[in-house]
């Protein structure tokens, strides 16, 4: 880079100096006014389009005519709300929280309403309830104090139906444990649980016999003659004795 | 007394047999665990894939072992681990330079009994090869499908999913077990009698001298016997409702599904037979039930959170049935 003398620096400011001075001494010339010497064309608007603007409806942003007055949507609701509702006083803060409950009390029950026709219980579905399930089966909740065993054995042994006879001589003998309290007769006990119930050894060994027989019979499907009813049948009835 | 009424439509000696030689040689190293060894031996018989779970060290592994050892067939061993690949256990196609062309080479899948240790280490990207081999006992590569030998059994054993380092594993392939067998803590005597039995081995080989009872034809020819045995329909519509009742109840997010139904009744044939049987009983129903269920049904957030446990949940749906008679 050049460097300068200092007399030539000082010189040069000092110039620069005067030069911006001298601009700022110059004297503004007023401006001169022009005139527009063009030929001016007049226009003019079409009455009629402003008389059909000042008819439209969307340039109408006075409608005094149709301000305040509901829709018929909100009149009929209105007009449900005073059927239903016409004693609550809406003006006050109370009534205003009335309203809305009553509102949502209405919807709910509408709601219901719907799930019930639609054959869904709402109430087990927001309770998470697990739905009850409808398998096809004969022999469900048959209660063994119920049954007319007598009337009904006898019968399966008139039709030679043995298999039946003896899930019904089983089912009697259940029925004879549970009366004298040997055991707790409950729909989820299986067979062997009723055997453990059993606190005699002897009763127990016996009615464990008679579980496997009736097993044998009923789970197992073996074919059961009269002979071998008439065995099965003995046992039960001297089990039978051993109660009394 | 039924032998003189009933005569034996089924033929069980060979079976019976079987099992109590199967059960005997585990009682020599095994203490314990009648139950665990009873549903290991149906699984195999019911031709189902078993899943054992236990916390470490209750014997998990040495079971599935001696199981595998009892059956005289092709048994390979997995140890699952979180770097393992599908091809690590399916096999995969390898180059062969002097024919030119690719040969496949087979996974250690290939086998009869397969002992997985430790399944839930490995995610779920290698838990998914285990899918098609699992169910349909075949694996598809490359196009080619290659059918597994029968018998075909999984043995697989896992920590319970809250431990470090392990991994959930899919539901699809948990429906593919038939059992989840759960081993616990042995009682104070049961550890007494473990010390006790250690103490006097002779041979840190305890498997030395576990020969084999059955061969892989006797377990297809004794799986068949199962398969034949009956079902009351009375019982199998009393499964259906256990299934159903899964699926509605409140505590469960997650219910049985139909293959749930199935094992149901295939593993009361194969307890029924164990038991001497030719035909199911409501009580060899509910003793599978848990361990049938317990894998496959998932609790609600809520119950979980609770501290309910499958077992209850099953337990309570088998209270709300009546039992079929």
């Amino acid at each position: 880079m050049v460097k300068l003398k200092p007399a030539v620096f000082f010189t040069l400011i000092f110039a620069i100096f005067l030069s911006s001075s001298s601009f700022a001494a110059i004297k503004k010339v007023p401006a001169k006014t022009q005139t527009d010497t063009s030929k001016i064309q007049v226009k003019s608007f079409d009455s009629k389009e402003i008389k059909k603007s000042l008819a439209d409806k969307d340039f109408n942003y006075n409608d005094i005519h149709n301000a305040g007055q509901p829709s018929l949507w909100a009149r009929f609701w209105s007009w449900l709300w005073d059927l239903l509702f016409g004693w609550v006083d809406k003006s006050t803060v109370g009534g205003s929280i009335m309203k809305y409950i009553l509102l949502t009390l209405s919807v709910s029950f509408l709601v219901f309403v719907v799930f019930q026709s639609l054959g869904i219980d709402p109430i087990k579905l927001w309770q998470g309830e697990a739905k009850k399930i409808n398998v096809p089966y004969s022999e469900s909740l048959e209660n063994i104090h119920e049954i007319n065993f007598d009337g009904e054995i006898e019968k399966s042994v008139s039709q030679r139906d043995y298999r039946l006879a003896v899930r019904l001589l089983y089912l009697r003998c259940l029925k004879q444990l549970s009366d004298t309290h040997l055991i707790q007769w409950q729909i989820d006990k299986t067979n062997s649980a009723y055997v453990y119930e059993l606190t005699d050894p002897v009763q127990k060994q016996t009615f464990g016999l008679l579980t496997r027989q009736f097993e044998y019979v009923w789970y197992g499907d073996f074919p059961i003659d009269q002979q071998a009813f008439v065995n099965i049948n003995q046992l039960f009835q001297s089990f039978k004795k051993q109660l009394v | 007394m039924e032998d003189e009424i009933f005569e034996q439509r089924t033929d069980l000696t060979k079976l019976n047999t079987a099992v109590e030689q199967i059960k005997a040689t585990l009682a020599k190293i095994i203490v314990g665990q009648h139950d665990s060894i009873d549903l290991l031996i149906a699984g195999i018989l019911a031709n189902g894939h078993i899943l054992i779970e236990g916390v470490p060290g209750v014997a998990k592994t040495l079971t599935a072992k001696l199981i595998a050892k009892s059956i005289d067939a092709k048994y390979s061993r997995i140890q699952f681990t979180p770097d393992l690949m599908p091809s690590d256990i399916l096999g995969t196609s390898v180059f062969n330079p002097k024919t030119t062309d690719f040969e496949f080479k087979q996974g250690p899948i290939f086998g009869n009994i397969i002992l997985i240790d430790e399944i839930n280490r490995a995610p779920a990207k290698t838990q998914s090869a285990l899918f098609e081999v699992m169910e349909e006992r075949q694996i598809t590569i490359d196009g080619h499908t290659y059918n597994m030998q029968e018998p075909f059994t999984v043995l697989a054993t896992q920590n319970p999913v809250e431990h470090e380092g392990t991994y959930r594993l899919p539901e699809a392939q948990l429906d593919r077990f038939l059992f989840k067998i759960e081993i616990k803590y042995p009682s104070l005597d049961e550890e007494i009698a473990i010390i006790t039995q250690q103490h006097g081995q002779k041979t840190t080989d305890q498997l030395k001298h576990i020969e084999p009872v059955l061969t892989a034809p006797d377990v297809i020819s004794l799986r068949d016997v199962v398969m034949g045995l009956h079902v009351e329909h009375k019982l199998i519509a009393y499964v259906a409702k256990i299934i159903h009742e899964s699926r509605n109840n409140k505590s469960l997010y997650l219910g049985g599904s139909p293959r749930a139904s199935l094992a149901i009744i295939n593993a009361a044939k194969a307890i029924a037979a164990i038991k001497g049987r030719d035909f199911v009983t409501p009580d060899d129903i509910i003793y599978v039930s848990a361990p049938v269920l317990r894998h496959r049904i998932m609790l609600t957030p809520d119950k979980e959170m609770e501290g309910v446990t499958p077992d209850d949940v099953i337990g309570q749906i088998i209270q709300k049935i009546e039992v079929p008679r």
